[in-house]
């Protein structure tokens, strides 16, 4: 037999340590709404489906026209020269229209994932980022620290980061909740950002404001006329929660209007929980190569002197 | 005649048809390469932001790494539990091993939008988002090519101080044995590299949970990865060492390979005992049906099985073809695990509660320039391989085919290193 | 008489026949009748002008003066060629007893069109208005009896306008409303706005004069060529609405620029009437969007008066979303991304694509197992003695 079966026990019983030294790790923690986190609440009783946030967003940020294959050219899908759309469901007689934008998480996937925190928490970039502020929560992109790997969009649940497929020089694209174009002076939610989307509508179907005020706006419209919504917020819980909020007409579900079913915890909380359990926070790589050096300087130095005593 | 035989270069012609059929194919996957990086991704490939990976993140990067992976089990085996017997096979398992990861290396560089962009990340740590599992892979495995190459120097550095150039040869013969003084604590860092990355390669799917079929997604895609990524090393290792000596009359040690294979399959079994309780553990189980994914699931732990009862089987260990096949089996059962994992079992807008897809009308398969570039990718690492193992000594050859003579457990030891 | 002498007559009168025509055609046109109605417009006219008499009752006039300012046809033409028009309080030279007595002359003869302007006071018995001793319901029932048919124009006539409006002391009352208390039915055609355009009721009018019909009338009575739809359906800021430009305050740049008046609280998409469509004093833009000031629902009870539009605050109103809004088509939540089949693929994606993939897949497969059975059976050949 070429490996003991005592080899193979030690082997299992390393392994099985490792499993439960990882099981018994911390795992990350979830992460709470910032107090200040702005957010926005679109509301799809109130949506007439004029396209003044489609238009305004790619005027405000300066984005070319789309030359989709959708009817008179309009986009079909959120992509790399969108950054808002509204989409429709219809099921017969049915019908509701959605608004898709970046979400806006509050522990977002796309922010764990990114290598170098080119998505980032506004304020919370890994590099030094002139004007941001903390608190605001919004997921801002950075074109200097981005790879183009596109784990954010495999990561999002929402499919929100898209990226320019036809460029050299590609961008992740996805909404900033106008950010740029904040007043500065001002100390309100608006000296924050100021998204074009909501300033455009013109039946305040999505409206603009710190997350905990729309929530509690959001709840007092289900109260007052609980036969027009879906007695939910969506994005209250929602995969660790989103800064844009969702209310849907009653009689359509939110996974009518495009939106995945999430638990409650975050995705990100997950994946960083178990990746990162076996390291320990670095002990377990150190102590792993410490020990496997010392071995094989061992097996080496054994080697060396056996063959030192035999003769060739 | 020595009864432990030194590799040797296996010199030869370079050029022959056979290494001038790579180069070309390399070449034209280079022209879409080249078309890619003027026209963008989407010029040339299928990848769209619902399947935004392609063929070359899960082919180029995740299985020609796993293959990369007999530098790891390998190494594993010969010293850090020091069965030093598989000592011939080191030098052409790392040369493998540095193949592969430098494919996928580079594959990634032609796979990344922003390519110019990630060669700062080795330089700039305090940007590094350590919670990214992505990055991880990225430092390791950029350390971890460096670390192979390193590994490969000895079968240089033995070429050099073979050589009759006499510059090249004192340089050889200086360095060497610094080297071999050196290897332990390199052997050791190319053994705790491949456990962290091939783990977070299972580990990358962790977040896009939603989106990856429950049957797929679970916590133990670390562990998993990690098991079946030795499993397709070690696979590998037979096909390549089977492959040599029917190319060059390699020694190809029946006893040794079928002694490794026994391992593989003890592997083999725990990776499907572990994907199967957890399964079941999870409650899983009641996603199986007359469905293509529990089709997928059921092909994928017969691949897994099925070499590992060949590996058992005294017929198939006695057998150098009927071992080879089921090394291509093991090899091709962890290919299908990663590639079931990242794209097969993938939907951008996520699988129900009962375990079906959510239509997102988002199709995917690999274009005429994607393929055309993994090929062309693959046919420049075994180009590579041919080009290493005819200049310098990587390859054991034996002038008769002898019998093995694993006796008594000498092994040659220190130059070969 | 037949048509000859009438035209004879006409020509023996001073007005030509010519001119006569060019009259009767203006003022189909002016309605949008075609062609043939002139000529019939001119048949019947010839044979007898319609009677109207015109009652003002709270009103400010608004709506005469208006009319004043027609020209196709002009009020002159109107009333000496194409209607009788037996009473009007602001028209007529005549005043005192002999204008009563034209009154009361038209009434006897009955049959005639009765244009009712202004509201109607009903509290306290109707004393608020009163005209020649009676109040304006005893005339307004006097009148109405012997009327053929009712025209209320303007906003107080046809649902109360500004006197009706909070707190309504004087219990200011529409006119079909005052008509259906005192049991009276009479075709009633109500032709709101402050003032209506003139020419809702100079098509009215000729329609009856020329046909003998009214208009089609929708539930409120409202004659459905000039209020069928809303202000926000042909508004010519409709585009900016569309794109989402909207002026946010009087003056401001958006202002400035003609954009939408919807966040002022323009009423326009509640709004029925043909204001943008049918100019004011034949002025072009001389309505209250094209002046720049957001409409303020004139023809609506419930809105004129009742919802402000003073910016800051402003009352926006909801938009119906039957309305039209194009264009109509809405990308469905998984809209359709064909990259491999499909007219989008090309020689890279498409159908080449997929067979050399999978030829490449079933080369390794195919390798594979050749190479296995190859060095099997020479493994065979050879037996090792292992």
């Amino acid at each position: 037999m070429s490996i003991s079966r005592r080899d193979l026990l030690k082997g299992a019983v390393v392994a099985g340590a490792a499993t439960a030294v990882a099981g018994a790790a911390e795992a990350r923690e979830a992460v709470e709404p910032s107090p200040d986190a702005v957010g926005m609440l679109y509301d799809s009783t109130l949506c007439i489906g004029c396209r003044a946030c489609v238009t305004r967003c790619k005027e405000v940020n300066g984005l070319p026209h789309d030359r989709g294959d959708g009817e008179y050219q309009q986009p079909v899908d959120l992509n790399g020269s969108t950054k808002n759309i509204i989409k429709e469901f219809k099921d017969g007689e049915k019908r509701a229209l959605m608004k898709q934008q970046c979400m806006h998480c509050v522990d977002p996937s796309c922010v764990s994932v990114c290598m170098m925190g080119a998505l980032h928490k506004e304020g919370y970039a890994k590099r030094h980022l002139e004007g941001e502020r903390k608190g605001s929560g919004i997921v801002l992109w950075d074109k200097y620290a981005c790879t183009g790997c596109r784990y954010c969009q495999i990561a999002c649940p929402f499919n929100v980061p898209k990226f320019e497929w036809a460029s050299a020089f590609p961008s992740i694209v996805k909404c900033e909740l106008c950010r740029h174009r904040r007043d500065e002076r001002r100390s309100d939610v608006y000296g924050l950002a100021n998204p074009g989307c909501c300033e455009a509508c013109p039946r305040q179907a999505v409206v603009y404001g710190e997350r905990a005020a729309l929530l509690s706006e959001a709840r007092r419209r289900i109260a007052a006329e609980p036969e027009r919504y879906q007695a939910h917020v969506y994005g209250e819980k929602e995969g660790g929660g989103t800064q844009v909020l969702y209310l849907a007409p009653a009689g359509v579900t939110f996974a009518n209007l495009g939106l995945p079913d999430l638990p409650d915890g975050s995705s990100a909380q997950f994946s960083e929980s178990v990746s990162h359990a076996p390291y320990l926070h670095g002990v377990t790589p150190i102590a792993l190569y410490a020990a496997m050096a010392g071995a094989i300087w061992w097996n080496h130095r054994k080697d060396a002197d056996r063959h030192g005593k035999e003769d060739e | 005649m020595s009864a432990h035989p030194h590799p040797r270069a296996i010199g030869g012609r370079m050029f022959d048809p056979l290494m001038k059929t790579l180069l070309a194919i390399f070449g034209v996957s280079a022209l879409f390469m080249a078309y890619r990086f003027t026209a963008g991704i989407g010029a040339v490939s299928n990848m769209t932001d619902g399947f935004t990976w392609g063929i070359w993140e899960p082919i180029n990067v995740v299985v020609f790494t796993g293959i990369g992976a007999g530098a790891f089990g390998v190494g594993l085996l010969c010293y850090l539990l020091n069965e030093g017997r598989y000592h011939p096979i080191v030098r052409p398992a790392v040369l493998v091993g540095a193949i592969c990861y430098t494919l996928g290396a580079s594959s990634i560089v032609v796979a990344l939008g922003r390519y110019w962009n990630a060669l700062l990340l080795p330089v700039v740590p305090h940007w590094w988002n350590l919670a990214s599992a992505l990055l991880e892979v990225a430092i390791c495995v950029m350390a971890y090519v460096a670390v192979l190459w390193v590994e490969v120097l000895p079968s240089v550095l033995d070429g050099a101080a073979a050589s009759s150039s006499p510059r090249w040869s004192a340089f050889g013969r200086s360095w060497g044995p610094r080297l071999a003084r050196a290897m332990p604590f390199i052997i050791a860092l190319a053994i705790l590299l491949p456990t962290m990355h091939q783990s977070s390669l299972g580990g990358l799917m962790l977040i896009a949970g939603p989106k990856v079929h429950p049957l797929w997604h679970t916590a133990l895609l670390p562990a998993l990865f990690l098991i079946s990524c030795l499993s397709m090393g070690y696979g590998a290792v037979v096909v390549l060492v089977t492959l040599l000596r029917y190319a060059w009359s390699a020694r190809h040690d029946q006893k040794l390979l079928a002694g490794m294979s026994k391992v593989n399959a003890g592997l083999l079994i725990f990776y499907v005992a572990l994907r199967l309780a957890d399964v079941a553990w999870h409650g899983k189980l009641r996603y199986l049906g007359w469905n293509f994914v529990t089709f997928v699931f059921f092909l994928e732990l017969a691949l897994f099985l099925a070499p590992a009862f060949m590996f058992l089987s005294p017929g198939v260990q006695r057998n150098r073809g009927k071992l080879f096949g089921a090394a291509l089996l093991s090899v091709l059962a962890g290919a299908l695990y990663r590639a079931d994992t990242y794209m097969t079992v993938y939907r951008p807008a996520g699988w129900s509660s009962t375990g079906e897809a959510i239509p997102s009308a988002w199709q995917y398969f690999p274009s005429l320039g994607e393929t055309v570039v993994t090929v062309g990718m693959a046919a420049l690492g075994v180009a590579i391989f041919l080009f290493v193992s005819r200049k310098f000594p990587v390859v054991v050859v034996d002038a008769t085919r002898e019998r093995s003579t694993l006796g008594g457990g000498r092994i040659r030891a220190a130059q070969s290193r | 008489m037949d048509n000859l002498s009438q035209i004879a007559a006409l020509v023996a009168n001073g007005v030509s026949r010519r001119d006569f025509i060019k009259v009767c055609s203006a003022a189909a046109a002016a309605v949008g009748l075609p062609a043939w109605a002139a000529e019939k417009m001119a048949e019947n006219v010839g044979k007898k002008k319609p009677s109207v008499v015109w009652l003002h009752f709270q009103e400010c006039t608004g709506c005469t003066e208006s009319l004043l300012r027609t020209s196709h046809p002009d009020v002159g033409a109107l009333i000496l060629d194409l209607v009788s028009l037996d009473y009007h309080e602001t028209l007529f030279a005549a005043a005192g007893k002999q204008f009563e007595q034209a009154l009361e002359t038209a009434l006897h003869a009955g049959g005639f069109v009765l244009v009712v302007e202004g509201a109607i006071p009903l509290k306290d018995d109707g004393v608020f208005c009163v005209v020649g001793g009676k109040t304006a319901v005893q005339s307004l029932k006097e009148c109405a009896e012997r009327a053929a048919a009712v025209i209320c124009i303007g906003s107080c006539a046809s649902w109360g306008g500004l006197p009706a409006s909070a707190p309504n002391p004087t219990q200011s009352t529409g006119a079909p409303e005052v008509l259906a208390k005192l049991g009276i039915s009479r075709p009633t055609v109500t032709l709101p706005g402050c003032p209506a355009n003139p020419y809702n009721l100079l098509g009215t009018v000729l329609q009856f004069a020329t046909f003998g019909t009214l208009p089609a009338l929708d539930e409120k009575g409202r004659p459905k060529f000039a209020y069928g739809r809303v202000i926000h359906e042909d508004c010519p800021r409709r585009p900016h609405f569309d794109a989402g430009r909207f002026a946010l305050a009087f003056g401001d740049e958006g202002h400035r620029n003609g954009f939408c008046l919807y966040k002022l609280g323009c009423k326009g998409p509640q709004t029925h009437a043909n204001c943008s469509l049918l100019d004011f004093c034949e002025v072009p833009g001389a309505w209250p969007i094209g002046i720049g000031h957001p409409c303020v629902g004139c023809t609506e009870e419930g809105i004129m008066f009742g919802k402000a539009t003073q910016p800051g605050h402003a009352d926006t109103i909801p938009i119906y979303t039957n309305l039209p809004v194009p264009p109509n088509v809405f990308p469905p939540i998984q809209p359709e991304h064909r990259v491999v089949s499909g007219p989008e693929s090309s020689t890279l994606s498409g159908p080449i694509a997929v067979g050399l993939g999978s030829a490449v897949v079933g080369a390794l497969v195919g390798a594979g197992v050749v190479a296995t059975r190859k060095i099997t059976t020479d493994s065979e050949k050879v037996q090792p003695k292992e």
